[in-house]
């Protein structure tokens, strides 16, 4: 029986183990590549251990710096001001929800499941956000549309509080005089710091690698955030390379390595590196709480 | 717990001052904004002709190339319109837009009641369907009466390429007009074992010097593609494609009739010399699929040569950008054709609140050898010094690396052959653009262009077929012999004889009238 189970437990481990591999290993990669030189990239490819070293790359970041930090802090103050205002509205419009002594509980529920479902597509979002809310060109573009609030999440947090917040402990805090604010913020917010950690990292994550926005409501490149930035060479080279018109290669002169691609997204991706650790207890947690019972 | 959250509640209260404090700000921000620009507007549009003196109109300009490289348009910005403001009594806000993002974002743009008084189009770009949906303005009454220098500097010719059911939608600055095809080599490769550059005339003369390469440089793939994802035959362009490639008019002319490429013998020779090459190891065996830059192969030394169009000072440009000294060899003499000259083209569309303004603007384009310097090197003294008549150098301190306006995309602005050229590189270079230009043989149907829109279906199904068959046919991959006829029964299956009666059928209206 315990040889049986440790047999188990040791192939279990083995699979999980190169899933995980499966993970890192383009991490790996994409770090080698950026410190590889030039040159030996393009002669013998992309390789884990780069016959020869060169930090050009970095240094190239760094003598660019100004451009590349811009963009890097735009991105930050996006994702930090999106995920702070995002986690409060996520938070109160889903506690309304949960309510079920709230009489429009029911229609605020089908109010957001609707948008799960259905939105207006690309042009009518757009012209909505430039004509009525004249978010061009600004960092607002950057934090509001698709991404402040998200359908899914609310729910997640709904159902989290519907499950996880025992309805007498709220009824408790009613008899004791608590009003509504309070109740929210002394009995319900300490109980759902799982969840709001969860929904907190996805939105995040989920501002720190968004161009697509920056893509459609900027123009002006002291906004580009630095996924824009990197998308924009991408697609720029995808573009250069897939039309063959003798008066882009003008342009093609212009376009960064395939080592300071790498060492870009290398930089981009540390943040979230770091950050996750941190989450990652309670994100387990919240996703299995919040998921329960959906 | 409580005391975490009770944290927790001061922290989200302090966000949700701080933010809301943001929120304010920046809607007031937004409204003046918006106050302003639509103050703008309302001045562009309600100003009577007579008195434009009074008021300046505001022009919203698109223009083409990488906003990441030209971080000091805001100053050209300003210095443009310190220099127009005289002269046309205009203010321009000038915004620039990536390759990679420029469809999606000028489609959104246009689909919007936004101003845009000029902008950049191209056939790449869908020039053609913007007509059709009437996003665009007809100019030929613009141009006559307020682009006298537009007609002059381009002619006839090139001005009227870009008519669409008789109607001009596009001016094409004044650059390259023609293309030829060409092998670029290594120069250091060709010097060491005594190529003869010019007795390459025909791809039946490459073989030789393929044979001196594989044979003496065993690390070195002898030919590689020219564009990331094009065929390897892609600029071997001995036909006028009309267009897109389905359909051609070989040597530029055959009578006017149009014909299969794939069904003609010279393409079964060429292919059949492809596979020729390839078997013995010339073409690179990953040749129908990679994806890397054929400049870096070639910079790394991987590569010997590759094809390409050519024009003038193409070879000193391969140079620079492969770091190794180039030599070209031009085996298909120039010709101009609908898509060469076509390339990018500037439009008013139909959002624009004051056409004739646009056109007044463009106008100078063509005719302000000031304005064109200024948009395509910038401010004197800050991003460029001049050393004669004509020539330039960087000032101290800035390079071609660190420039704050490396526009990339100079040949745009209007008459581009009055540019500045930069210190070091051939200062005859317009001259000979412009010799190059005239030189070139003029296709018989340059003008011509092919409305798709009845064959839209058998178009996508050629193009699947096409996608299957023909980066591995003519990297040698497949052997022609017995995969070239299957080819073609699958392309006629997928109605490539619709398309092919379709554009004959145009092609004998179009020229009934021209």
């Amino acid at each position: 029986m315990y040889r049986e189970q440790r047999v188990w437990q040791w192939s279990s481990h083995i699979v999980l183990f190169l899933l995980s591999l499966l993970c890192v290993l383009p991490f790996i990669l994409l770090f080698m590549a950026s410190i590889t030189e030039e040159n030996t990239l393009i002669l013998n490819g992309y390789n884990f251990i780069p016959k020869e070293l060169s930090l050009e790359a970095y240094r190239y970041l760094w003598d660019n710096s100004s451009s590349i930090f811009h963009a890097y802090s735009v991105t930050i103050i996006v994702t930090v001001i999106g995920t702070s205002v995002g986690l409060v509205i996520t938070s109160l419009l889903a506690y309304a929800a949960s309510r079920n002594d709230y009489p429009l509980h029911k229609v605020l529920g089908f109010y957001i499941f609707f948008t799960l479902l259905f939105n207006g597509g690309l042009v009518p979002t757009y012209l909505l956000y430039t004509q009525y809310i004249d978010v061009k060109n600004t960092l607002f573009a950057l934090i509001i549309p698709y991404l402040l609030m998200n359908g899914f999440n609310v729910m997640l947090v709904r159902t989290f509080y519907i499950t996880s917040v025992p309805k007498p402990l709220i009824e408790a805090a009613h008899i004791d005089g608590a009003g509504e604010w309070r109740t929210f913020y002394s009995i319900v917010l300490p109980l759902s710091v799982p969840i709001l950690a969860t929904v907190g990292l996805l939105q995040t994550i989920m501002y720190w690698n968004d161009w697509f926005n920056g893509m459609i409501f900027i123009t002006d490149s002291k906004y580009f955030s630095l996924q824009n930035v990197l998308n924009t060479m991408m697609t720029n080279i995808e573009f250069l390379s897939s039309s063959n018109n003798s008066n882009l290669s003008s342009v093609m002169v212009q376009v960064p390595s395939t080592g300071i691609r790498m060492a870009i997204a290398v930089i981009a991706v540390i943040p979230i590196f770091v950050a996750y650790p941190f989450f990652q207890g309670y994100f387990v947690k919240g996703i299995a709480l919040g998921a329960v019972k959906g | 717990m409580k005391r975490i959250g009770k944290l927790m509640f001061v922290l989200l209260a302090l966000i949700l001052v701080i933010s809301a404090c943001g929120g304010n700000s920046g809607k007031n921000g937004s409204n003046t904004d918006s106050v302003s620009s639509s103050g703008n507007q309302a001045t562009g549009s309600e100003v009577p002709k007579n008195d434009s003196k009074e008021k300046i109109t505001n022009l919203n300009v698109l223009i083409f190339g990488d906003g990441n490289t030209v971080k000091d348009l805001p100053i050209i910005q300003d210095a443009v319109n310190a220099h127009i403001k005289d002269l046309i009594n205009v203010k321009v806000n000038m915004t620039i837009i990536s390759p990679g993002d420029y469809v999606q974002k000028t489609n959104l743009l246009l689909s919007g009641n936004e101003q845009v008084d000029l902008m950049i189009v191209s056939p790449f770009f869908g020039y053609y369907s913007q007509v059709a949906r009437g996003q665009l303005q007809p100019l030929d009454e613009l141009i006559d009466q307020h682009g006298p220098d537009i007609k002059s500097v381009l002619g006839e010719d090139y001005l009227n390429t870009s008519r669409v059911n008789g109607k001009i939608y596009g001016v094409v600055p004044m650059k390259d007009m023609a293309s030829g095809a060409g092998l670029t080599m290594r120069k250091d490769l060709v010097d060491k074992y005594g190529i003869d550059v010019t007795k390459i005339k025909s791809l039946e003369d490459m073989t030789a010097v393929f044979k001196v390469i594989k044979e003496n440089e065993p690390g070195i793939i002898p030919l590689i593609s020219g564009a990331t994802g094009a065929s390897m035959l892609y600029f071997n362009k001995w036909y006028d494609d009309l267009g897109d490639g389905l359909g051609v008019l070989p040597n530029f002319d055959n009578g006017m009739k149009v014909v299969n490429l794939f069904e003609t013998t010279e393409y079964a020779e060429q292919l059949k010399l492809m596979r020729e090459w390839y078997n013995k190891g010339y073409i690179g065996k990953d040749a129908a699929t990679t994806k890397e830059v054929h400049l870096d192969v070639v910079k790394a030394g991987r590569a010997f040569s590759y094809f390409g169009p050519t024009k003038v000072g193409k070879v000193e440009q391969e140079s620079n950008s492969t770091g190794r000294p180039m030599v070209g060899a031009e085996y298909l003499a120039p010709a101009s054709t609908t898509s060469s000259v076509l390339s990018f083209m500037w439009a008013v569309p139909l959002n624009a609140k004051t056409p004739e303004k646009s056109m007044k603007l463009l106008n100078l384009m063509y005719k302000d050898k000031d304005l064109i310097n200024l948009l395509s090197w910038g401010v004197e003294g800050t991003h460029y010094v001049k050393i004669s008549d004509n020539v330039i150098n960087y000032p101290e301190g800035i390079t071609a690396a660190n420039n704050p306006y490396a526009m990339g995309t100079k040949w745009q602005f209007g008459n581009s052959f009055s540019a500045y050229t930069l210190n070091g590189s051939d200062p005859d270079i317009f001259k000979k653009l412009e010799e190059f230009n005239k030189s070139a043989i003029k296709s018989k149907a340059l003008g011509f262009s092919f409305d798709n829109s009845q064959v839209k279906t058998e178009i996508a199904a050629v193009t699947n077929v096409m996608n299957t068959y023909k980066n591995a046919l003519e990297a040698g991959l497949l052997d022609p012999a017995d995969k070239l006829p299957e080819y073609i029964s699958k392309l006629k299956e997928a109605g490539i004889d619709k398309i092919i009666e379709e554009k004959q059928k145009q092609l004998d209206e179009w020229v009934k009238f021209n």
